[in-house]
Protein backbone atom coordinates (compact mmCIF):
# COMPACT_ATOMS: atom_id res chain seq x y z
CA UNK A 1 0.00 0.00 0.00
CA UNK A 2 1.29 3.55 -0.41
CA UNK A 3 1.19 6.52 1.68
CA UNK A 4 -1.83 8.05 0.72
CA UNK A 5 -3.77 4.79 0.72
CA UNK A 6 -2.53 3.88 4.31
CA UNK A 7 -3.80 7.66 5.58
CA UNK A 8 -6.46 7.30 3.97
CA UNK A 9 -7.13 3.69 5.73
CA UNK A 10 -6.31 5.33 8.72
CA UNK A 11 -9.10 8.38 8.48
CA UNK A 12 -11.84 6.53 7.05
CA UNK A 13 -11.59 3.87 10.07
CA UNK A 14 -11.28 6.70 12.67
CA UNK A 15 -14.11 8.19 11.09
CA UNK A 16 -16.18 4.75 11.48
CA UNK A 17 -15.07 4.60 15.27
CA UNK A 18 -16.91 7.81 15.66
CA UNK A 19 -19.71 7.25 14.30
CA UNK A 20 -20.03 3.74 16.49
CA UNK A 21 -19.39 6.25 19.69
CA UNK A 22 -22.11 8.71 18.35
CA UNK A 23 -24.69 6.02 18.33
CA UNK A 24 -23.33 3.83 21.74
CA UNK A 25 -23.78 7.29 23.06
CA UNK A 26 -27.73 7.70 21.51
CA UNK A 27 -28.44 4.35 22.75
CA UNK A 28 -26.83 4.71 26.33
CA UNK A 29 -27.12 8.14 27.34
CA UNK A 30 -29.93 9.49 29.85
CA UNK A 31 -32.24 12.01 28.20
CA UNK A 32 -32.88 13.87 25.08
CA UNK A 33 -30.24 16.33 25.43
CA UNK A 34 -27.22 14.09 26.07
CA UNK A 35 -28.36 12.37 23.11
CA UNK A 36 -28.00 15.12 20.94
CA UNK A 37 -24.32 15.60 22.24
CA UNK A 38 -23.48 12.69 21.37
CA UNK A 39 -24.74 12.64 17.92
CA UNK A 40 -24.27 16.31 17.00
CA UNK A 41 -19.96 16.08 18.09
CA UNK A 42 -19.85 12.35 16.99
CA UNK A 43 -21.42 12.48 13.82
CA UNK A 44 -19.62 15.26 13.13
CA UNK A 45 -16.17 14.43 13.80
CA UNK A 46 -16.72 11.07 12.12
CA UNK A 47 -18.24 12.57 9.03
CA UNK A 48 -15.30 14.80 8.91
CA UNK A 49 -12.54 12.02 9.08
CA UNK A 50 -14.66 9.95 6.33
CA UNK A 51 -14.75 12.90 4.47
CA UNK A 52 -10.91 13.61 4.27
CA UNK A 53 -10.06 9.96 4.24
CA UNK A 54 -12.14 10.19 0.54
CA UNK A 55 -10.33 13.34 -0.91
CA UNK A 56 -7.08 11.19 -0.67
CA UNK A 57 -9.08 8.75 -3.73
CA UNK A 58 -10.90 11.89 -4.93
CA UNK A 59 -10.44 11.63 -8.65
CA UNK A 60 -10.16 15.64 -8.97
CA UNK A 61 -10.90 19.09 -7.84
CA UNK A 62 -14.43 19.02 -8.61
CA UNK A 63 -15.26 15.67 -6.42
CA UNK A 64 -13.00 17.85 -3.60
CA UNK A 65 -15.07 20.28 -3.20
CA UNK A 66 -18.06 18.22 -3.68
CA UNK A 67 -17.24 15.81 -0.38
CA UNK A 68 -16.05 19.25 1.06
CA UNK A 69 -19.44 20.56 0.83
CA UNK A 70 -21.85 17.07 1.47
CA UNK A 71 -19.53 17.66 5.13
CA UNK A 72 -20.60 21.54 5.42
CA UNK A 73 -24.30 21.03 4.54
CA UNK A 74 -24.36 18.22 7.22
CA UNK A 75 -22.48 20.13 10.09
CA UNK A 76 -25.32 22.88 9.13
CA UNK A 77 -28.21 20.12 9.08
CA UNK A 78 -27.29 18.35 12.07
CA UNK A 79 -26.20 21.71 14.39
CA UNK A 80 -29.36 22.85 13.29
CA UNK A 81 -31.85 19.99 13.91
CA UNK A 82 -30.35 19.51 17.62
CA UNK A 83 -31.05 22.79 18.34
CA UNK A 84 -34.55 22.27 17.17
CA UNK A 85 -35.38 19.12 18.74
CA UNK A 86 -33.65 20.66 22.56
CA UNK A 87 -36.06 23.55 21.87
CA UNK A 88 -39.37 21.58 21.37
CA UNK A 89 -38.23 19.21 24.12
CA UNK A 90 -37.92 22.27 26.65
CA UNK A 91 -41.16 23.61 25.72
CA UNK A 92 -43.01 20.65 26.36
CA UNK A 93 -40.84 20.91 29.93
CA UNK A 94 -39.05 18.04 29.75
CA UNK A 95 -36.68 18.25 32.37
CA UNK A 96 -32.94 17.49 31.62
CA UNK A 97 -31.30 14.10 33.72
CA UNK A 98 -29.00 15.10 36.36
CA UNK A 99 -26.49 12.51 37.97
CA UNK A 100 -26.90 11.42 41.74
CA UNK A 101 -30.75 11.59 40.96
CA UNK A 102 -31.97 8.56 39.55
CA UNK A 103 -28.77 6.38 39.87
CA UNK B 1 -21.51 51.38 9.69
CA UNK B 2 -20.57 50.61 6.51
CA UNK B 3 -21.91 52.21 2.88
CA UNK B 4 -24.34 49.18 1.53
CA UNK B 5 -22.47 47.61 -1.32
CA UNK B 6 -23.50 47.68 -4.78
CA UNK B 7 -25.96 45.70 -6.05
CA UNK B 8 -23.56 44.84 -8.92
CA UNK B 9 -20.97 43.15 -6.85
CA UNK B 10 -23.34 41.09 -5.04
CA UNK B 11 -24.37 39.78 -8.23
CA UNK B 12 -21.54 39.09 -9.57
CA UNK B 13 -20.13 37.10 -6.41
CA UNK B 14 -22.70 35.25 -6.14
CA UNK B 15 -23.13 34.05 -9.63
CA UNK B 16 -19.42 33.47 -9.34
CA UNK B 17 -20.29 30.89 -6.34
CA UNK B 18 -23.36 29.33 -7.89
CA UNK B 19 -21.10 28.80 -10.81
CA UNK B 20 -18.87 27.53 -9.02
CA UNK B 21 -21.33 25.03 -7.46
CA UNK B 22 -22.72 24.14 -10.87
CA UNK B 23 -19.42 23.05 -12.14
CA UNK B 24 -18.55 20.84 -8.92
CA UNK B 25 -22.27 19.05 -8.92
CA UNK B 26 -21.86 18.30 -13.12
CA UNK B 27 -18.68 17.37 -12.45
CA UNK B 28 -17.30 19.69 -15.29
CA UNK B 29 -19.11 18.66 -17.98
CA UNK B 30 -19.25 21.10 -20.30
CA UNK B 31 -23.23 19.60 -22.10
CA UNK B 32 -25.00 20.52 -18.42
CA UNK B 33 -24.48 23.86 -18.95
CA UNK B 34 -27.75 24.74 -20.81
CA UNK B 35 -29.60 23.88 -17.74
CA UNK B 36 -26.98 24.90 -15.84
CA UNK B 37 -26.52 28.65 -16.62
CA UNK B 38 -30.72 28.60 -16.16
CA UNK B 39 -30.14 27.33 -12.64
CA UNK B 40 -27.14 29.69 -11.81
CA UNK B 41 -29.40 32.76 -12.94
CA UNK B 42 -32.54 31.25 -10.67
CA UNK B 43 -30.60 30.99 -8.02
CA UNK B 44 -28.95 34.00 -7.98
CA UNK B 45 -32.13 35.92 -7.95
CA UNK B 46 -33.72 33.61 -5.17
CA UNK B 47 -30.56 34.24 -3.01
CA UNK B 48 -30.92 37.89 -3.32
CA UNK B 49 -34.63 38.02 -2.61
CA UNK B 50 -34.12 35.51 0.78
CA UNK B 51 -30.89 36.79 1.49
CA UNK B 52 -30.59 40.73 0.49
CA UNK B 53 -26.55 42.23 0.52
CA UNK B 54 -25.98 43.92 3.55
CA UNK B 55 -23.24 46.22 4.65
CA UNK B 56 -21.21 43.29 6.80
CA UNK B 57 -18.21 41.88 4.59
CA UNK B 58 -16.19 38.50 6.04
CA UNK B 59 -12.89 39.31 7.32
CA UNK B 60 -10.69 36.46 5.58
CA UNK B 61 -7.87 36.14 8.25
CA UNK B 62 -10.70 36.19 10.92
CA UNK B 63 -12.17 33.49 9.21
CA UNK B 64 -9.36 31.25 8.95
CA UNK B 65 -8.41 31.51 12.66
CA UNK B 66 -12.29 30.76 13.18
CA UNK B 67 -12.33 27.44 10.96
CA UNK B 68 -9.38 26.23 12.75
CA UNK B 69 -10.37 27.19 16.25
CA UNK B 70 -13.43 24.82 14.85
CA UNK B 71 -11.49 21.88 13.53
CA UNK B 72 -9.87 21.53 17.04
CA UNK B 73 -12.68 21.78 19.07
CA UNK B 74 -14.56 19.61 16.79
CA UNK B 75 -11.44 17.47 17.39
CA UNK B 76 -12.11 17.24 21.59
CA UNK B 77 -15.64 17.77 20.98
CA UNK B 78 -15.84 14.42 19.30
CA UNK B 79 -13.15 12.83 21.48
CA UNK B 80 -14.97 13.75 24.62
CA UNK B 81 -18.16 12.42 23.85
CA UNK B 82 -17.13 9.12 22.59
CA UNK B 83 -15.06 8.77 25.63
CA UNK B 84 -18.71 9.18 27.61
CA UNK B 85 -19.81 6.79 25.24
CA UNK B 86 -17.76 4.16 25.73
CA UNK B 87 -16.91 4.39 29.27
CA UNK B 88 -17.98 1.44 31.60
CA UNK B 89 -20.09 4.33 33.58
CA UNK B 90 -20.87 7.16 31.42
CA UNK B 91 -20.35 9.77 34.59
CA UNK B 92 -22.02 12.45 32.43
CA UNK B 93 -22.98 15.65 34.88
CA UNK B 94 -25.33 17.26 32.70
CA UNK B 95 -26.38 20.96 33.70
CA UNK B 96 -28.56 24.27 32.42
CA UNK B 97 -26.86 27.09 32.22
CA UNK B 98 -28.11 30.51 31.06
CA UNK B 99 -25.69 32.98 29.38
CA UNK B 100 -26.29 36.65 28.03
CA UNK B 101 -24.87 36.88 24.28
CA UNK B 102 -22.40 39.61 23.70
CA UNK B 103 -23.06 39.10 19.92
CA UNK B 104 -25.60 41.74 18.19
CA UNK B 105 -28.91 40.44 16.98
CA UNK B 106 -28.63 38.32 13.49
CA UNK B 107 -26.81 36.16 11.45
CA UNK B 108 -23.63 36.43 14.09
CA UNK B 109 -26.11 34.58 16.59
CA UNK B 110 -27.79 32.31 14.23
CA UNK B 111 -23.78 31.21 13.39
CA UNK B 112 -22.97 30.96 17.32
CA UNK B 113 -26.06 28.99 18.34
CA UNK B 114 -24.97 26.50 15.62
CA UNK B 115 -21.23 26.43 16.16
CA UNK B 116 -22.17 26.20 20.01
CA UNK B 117 -24.17 22.61 18.50
CA UNK B 118 -20.79 21.18 17.60
CA UNK B 119 -18.21 22.47 19.96
CA UNK B 120 -17.23 20.37 23.21
CA UNK B 121 -19.97 19.78 25.80
CA UNK B 122 -22.58 22.63 25.04
CA UNK B 123 -25.82 22.29 23.23
CA UNK B 124 -28.08 25.32 22.39
CA UNK B 125 -31.44 24.75 23.84
CA UNK B 126 -33.32 27.56 23.54
CA UNK B 127 -32.73 32.07 22.67
CA UNK B 128 -34.96 34.63 24.39
CA UNK B 129 -33.87 37.83 23.64
CA UNK B 130 -30.31 37.92 24.34
CA UNK B 131 -30.22 35.05 26.95
CA UNK B 132 -29.37 31.74 25.65
CA UNK B 133 -30.11 28.55 27.78
CA UNK B 134 -27.47 26.05 27.25
CA UNK B 135 -27.21 22.49 27.96
CA UNK B 136 -23.31 21.14 29.24
CA UNK B 137 -22.57 17.88 29.59
CA UNK B 138 -20.27 18.48 32.30
CA UNK B 139 -21.09 21.26 35.23
CA UNK B 140 -17.67 21.87 36.40
CA UNK B 141 -16.74 23.15 33.11
CA UNK B 142 -17.44 26.81 32.49
CA UNK B 143 -19.61 26.97 29.60
CA UNK B 144 -19.59 31.05 29.18
CA UNK B 145 -15.74 30.01 28.47
CA UNK B 146 -16.80 28.26 25.60
CA UNK B 147 -19.22 30.69 24.79
CA UNK B 148 -17.34 34.21 25.67
CA UNK B 149 -14.24 32.31 23.19
CA UNK B 150 -16.64 31.31 20.20
CA UNK B 151 -18.13 34.72 20.32
CA UNK B 152 -14.88 36.31 19.99
CA UNK B 153 -13.97 33.97 17.09
CA UNK B 154 -17.09 34.78 15.22
CA UNK B 155 -16.97 38.56 16.01
CA UNK B 156 -13.64 38.70 14.13
CA UNK B 157 -15.15 37.02 11.15
CA UNK B 158 -18.16 38.88 11.00
CA UNK B 159 -16.53 42.02 11.82
CA UNK B 160 -19.47 42.64 14.50
CA UNK B 161 -19.06 44.73 17.93
CA UNK B 162 -19.58 42.72 20.98
CA UNK B 163 -21.82 44.28 23.30
CA UNK B 164 -21.19 44.65 27.15
CA UNK B 165 -22.01 41.33 29.15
Amino acid sequence: MSLPEIASFILLLAGAVFFFAGTLGLLRFPDVYTRLHALAKADNLGLGLIVLGLLFKAPGAAMSIKLALVWLLALAASATASFLIARRARQHSIAPWRSGEHE
Amino acid sequence: MKPAPPLVWAVIWRTALFVLLWWVLSDGRLDSWTVGSGSVALATLLSLRLSPPTRGRVSFPGLLRFLTYFVFQSLRGGIQVAWFAMRPQTGLRPAMREIDLRLPEGIGRVLLINTLNLLPGTLSVELQGRQLCLHVLDEHVSAEAEVRMAETFLARTLRLELEPA
